[in-house]
């Protein structure tokens, strides 16, 4: 044991400086990520801020019962799973075929004009974007209805309609960050080996053949690593954007667990209850990253740990 | 090694939080039991013989500029002896800014102008971080022991359940200043030649003339016939017209000692069948719903809007002399009501004193000051000859002030508090002429004959009560303001409120229903 430990210790030593590099994001989670978690504890307490986290009364799962039973808890957990899920199936494959596409470019201009027309909106503020939001799809002066009535459709107040909801959020969600999020699919797409091309050209692939055989199969790791890594926060929608687009007639589809838990907690002051959901909210997270991690690695030996 | 260096970290960081976290303190001791020092005054100026300071959390508005800097304080600290050392939070964020100070162990002497609400002061004010005032304000507080002497119902709603005061308002006995006057566009209804309506039918005609009639002549159809900050404001006000009045903060009639929580009666289904017509055919603000706050202040100051409810006069300054508050109108059932009438304890939440405060006596005397007569005047307009003059044996604001180009609340803020905060003083129909100009003041003159006998604070609960009606309002609200919004905008249609009536029975309407009275009976019942 002490030889070993020894061991470690010279190995260490001879690259030490990698290993300070290291301490540096090792002391950020530390101090921001595991030391917090210690005041998770009121989730199960009556939080009194004189009382302290430690001297607070125990109330058991009288904040999770609360919820549970709450009018809208079913309505919380649909919204937050739909939205969820909608955006998995739509969201994160249309980055994949939009870096498809620019890799099959042959113009270089073109492709480079291409990549910057998509990725300049992630740099606009949820801010700006959803004031953008609100006045294109307006019902009254909005353009998109102008272009609506001008084909003989019916305005359609996109902003107050609950069924129209989910169908903006993320149709927006998408325009705004799917140049982004290709740039890691682009940069995995252009690593590949060029042989690989010209092997599958001689052997009389035709293009649709070489996308399908070579581009995505040396895709597919980087794929499954970032389709893990977004089931891994799979609950915690776009908080900002969410709230920012809610309205007295949209919340049947826009409330979601994160809104409420910034209503009853930040708002109210109510701390306790909104550990208790964000409990239960990083529980279904950290449930479901398991599951998808341990099944990516059993079907494409591909997964995060 | 690593491993151990790794643990030693976690201990240490883990071993300051929880020590950090241990000291606790024992709840609610009577502050007035240890006797102040000799270095303490019980009455006269100045407060205290020898300098002392109190750290004070309090929230400054958007036109205020720090306190410290005000020349009302600055004069303050020379007459009490009492440094003020102010926090001086802006008011975005403060809330949460407030929520963060009491969770840590550096708690203020003071909060003023904090935003509390009710559950809060029977919250923390039960678990012993905020004293009880009633044993000081008895002792050394003779000006708002003399207001709690004349206008009982201030005492009523400022007293929790188990008998202890956690928390001031501020105190408004000018009646214009605690409620929203119905403002009607004067100069298109004489542009059409219109009577003022008396009833909620002829109110909808001049809305559809001014729909149709294009009342401001600039050839568009740019009028906006009625408008309001969101639905509940303008239910809140219009609700008299069916009768219903708004006690006790929250949606309650009271009669004969009845408390009748009304949203599901069938005078608010007629109010939003009223309403309903009215957005369908375009006479209420079609953006009613999606509208953000400036956008709706933008369009009343700029007089497009022909209607709607709005205390004073003072955020469509430019444009007011083309309005005037009118009556309010008669419903169908001939009811003609003006409730939306806030308590003369009018912002709760408007002074507290911690239990970290070593000078709880000197503090309330400091407090105390404002809401006295030659106080209150003290606090409002400064220093006579500085910043103001009397006219009429009235207390006047310069012209430089009344009438500068930022607006008078930037000019006032700039050496007096009260501008866009609530700290506790006494606000009559001596000292506000600033905020109740001869057109406000006549506005208030047409409704106080249609106001109720009383007007009923929201009470304070045990907190116990305080936790459950507030897990029940919570949905019940939320499904409240979302199922009239769809009844109003004709997304629900009213054959299904009988559907909406049996989900708020089962969401515990009785039981809301039950704790009001409770309440009632032991706050107001005589």
């Amino acid at each position: 044991m002490q030889d070993r430990s020894n061991k470690l210790m010279k190995r260490m030593l001879v690259r030490y400086e990698l290993y300070l590099m290291l301490l540096l994001p090792l002391v950020w989670f530390i101090i921001f990520q595991y030391v917090p978690m210690y005041g998770v504890q009121i989730a199960f307490r009556e939080f009194m801020p004189n009382l302290g986290f430690l001297g607070s009364p125990w109330v058991g799962f009288e904040h999770f019962e609360r919820f549970f039973s709450s009018y809208y808890f079913e309505r919380l957990l649909w919204n937050t799973l739909s939205i969820s899920l909608f955006q998995t199936l739509v969201a994160f494959p249309i980055p994949i075929f939009l870096a498809l596409l620019i890799h099959e470019i042959q113009n270089k201009r073109m492709r480079k004009l291409l990549q910057n027309v998509t990725y300049m909106p992630h740099f606009i503020s949820i801010v700006v974007i959803v004031g953008m939001l609100n006045l294109f799809l307006s019902s009254e002066t909005g353009f998109v209805n102008h272009v609506l009535s001008a084909v003989g459709i019916e305005p359609i107040a996109f902003m107050e309609r609950a069924d129209w909801f989910k169908t903006v959020l993320i149709s927006s969600g998408v325009w705004q960050n799917m140049g982004w999020q290709s740039i890691i699919y682009i940069a995995a797409l252009s690593g590949l080996d060029p042989q690989l091309y010209e092997a599958a050209k001689i052997d009389g692939a035709s293009r649709w053949q070489r996308v399908m055989h070579v581009s995505v199969p040396g895709i597919l790791p980087t794929i499954i690593i970032l389709l893990i890594l977004d089931i891994g926060h799979f609950m915690n929608v776009g908080f900002e954007k969410i709230l920012l687009m809610q309205n007295e007639l949209n919340m049947e589809a826009s409330d979601v667990i994160s809104t409420f838990i910034y209503r009853n907690g930040i708002l109210k002051g109510d701390f306790s209850y909104s550990a208790s959901i964000g409990l239960f909210n990083a529980l279904i997270n950290f449930i479901l990253l398991i599951v998808i991690n341990a099944y990516a690695r059993r079907k494409t030996e591909t997964s995060l740990w | 090694m690593k491993k151990n260096v790794t643990f030693a970290l976690i201990s240490v960081s883990l071993a300051s939080v929880v020590f950090a976290g241990c000291s606790g303190k024992d709840p609610v001791a009577d502050p007035t039991a240890s006797a102040p020092t000799d270095n303490f005054h019980a009455t006269g100026f100045p407060i205290v013989e020898k300098p002392i300071t109190l750290d004070i959390f309090n929230r400054q508005s958007n036109s205020n500029i720090p306190w410290d800097k005000m020349l009302v304080f600055r004069e303050y600290e020379k007459m009490t002896n009492i440094k003020a050392s102010f926090k001086n939070v802006p008011t975005a964020g403060f809330n949460e800014k407030r929520n963060l100070i009491l969770n840590t162990k550096d708690l203020p002497d003071i909060f003023i102008s904090a935003n509390f609400t009710r559950l809060d002061a029977v919250k923390y004010g039960t678990s012993g971080m905020f004293i009880p005032l009633e044993g000081l304000i008895d002792q050394y507080a003779p000006n708002i022991k003399a207001l709690f002497d004349q206008y009982p119902e201030i005492k009523q709603s400022l007293t929790a359940p188990d008998g202890h005061i956690y928390m001031l308002s501020d105190f408004v006995t000018l009646f214009s200043a605690r409620t929203a006057k119905p403002w009607l566009n004067k100069k298109w209804l004489d542009e059409l030649g219109l009577e003022v309506p008396k009833t909620t039918q002829e109110l909808k005609n001049v809305l559809i003339a001014f729909r149709d009639q294009d009342p401001n002549r600039n050839g568009q159809k740019d009028e906006i016939p009625m408008s309001g900050e969101n639905l509940g404001q303008i239910v809140s006000n219009i609700n008299g017209a069916w009768g219903l009045e708004n006690q006790m903060g929250n949606r309650i009639n009271v009669q004969d000692d009845k408390v009748r929580y009304w949203p599901a009666d069938d005078r608010y289904k007629q109010i939003l069948q009223y309403l309903h017509e009215l957005y369908k055919e375009k006479l209420l603000d079609n953006t009613l719903f999606t509208q953000q706050d400036t956008e709706y202040l933008t369009k009343t100051s700029e007089a497009k809007v022909g209607f709607f409810y709005k205390q004073a006069t003072d955020t469509f300054s430019a444009v007011a002399d083309q309005f005037i508050g009118i009556e309010p109108v008669a419903g169908p059932n001939g009811d003609r009501l003006h409730t939306q009438v806030q308590p003369i304890a009018r912002s709760y939440g408007a002074f507290a004193i911690t239990s970290a405060n070593p000078y709880p006596a000197e503090s309330i005397r400091w407090i105390d000051y404002f809401s006295g007569e030659e106080g209150s005047i003290f606090l409002r307009y400064g220093v006579e000859g500085q910043t103001f003059n009397y006219a009429d044996g009235v207390p006047t604001y310069p012209d430089e002030v009344l009438k500068n180009e930022k607006g008078s609340a930037f000019a006032i803020s700039q050496f007096a508090p009260w501008p866009g905060t609530a700290i506790t003083h006494w606000i009559n129909d001596k000292n506000s002429n600033a905020v109740n100009p001869p057109q406000v003041q006549e506005a208030a003159e047409k409704l106080e004959p249609y106001i109720p006998e009383r007007i009923l604070g929201a009470p304070l609960f045990d907190a116990a009560t305080a936790k459950k009606v507030d897990t029940l309002l919570t949905d019940v609200n939320t499904y409240i303001d979302e199922s009239s919004a769809k009844f109003v905008n004709g997304e629900r249609s009213f054959d299904d409120w009988d559907n909406y009536v049996s989900t708020l029975n089962k969401m515990g309407l009785a039981e809301i229903e039950e704790i009001y009275q409770e309440a009632y009976d032991t706050t107001y019942k005589n």
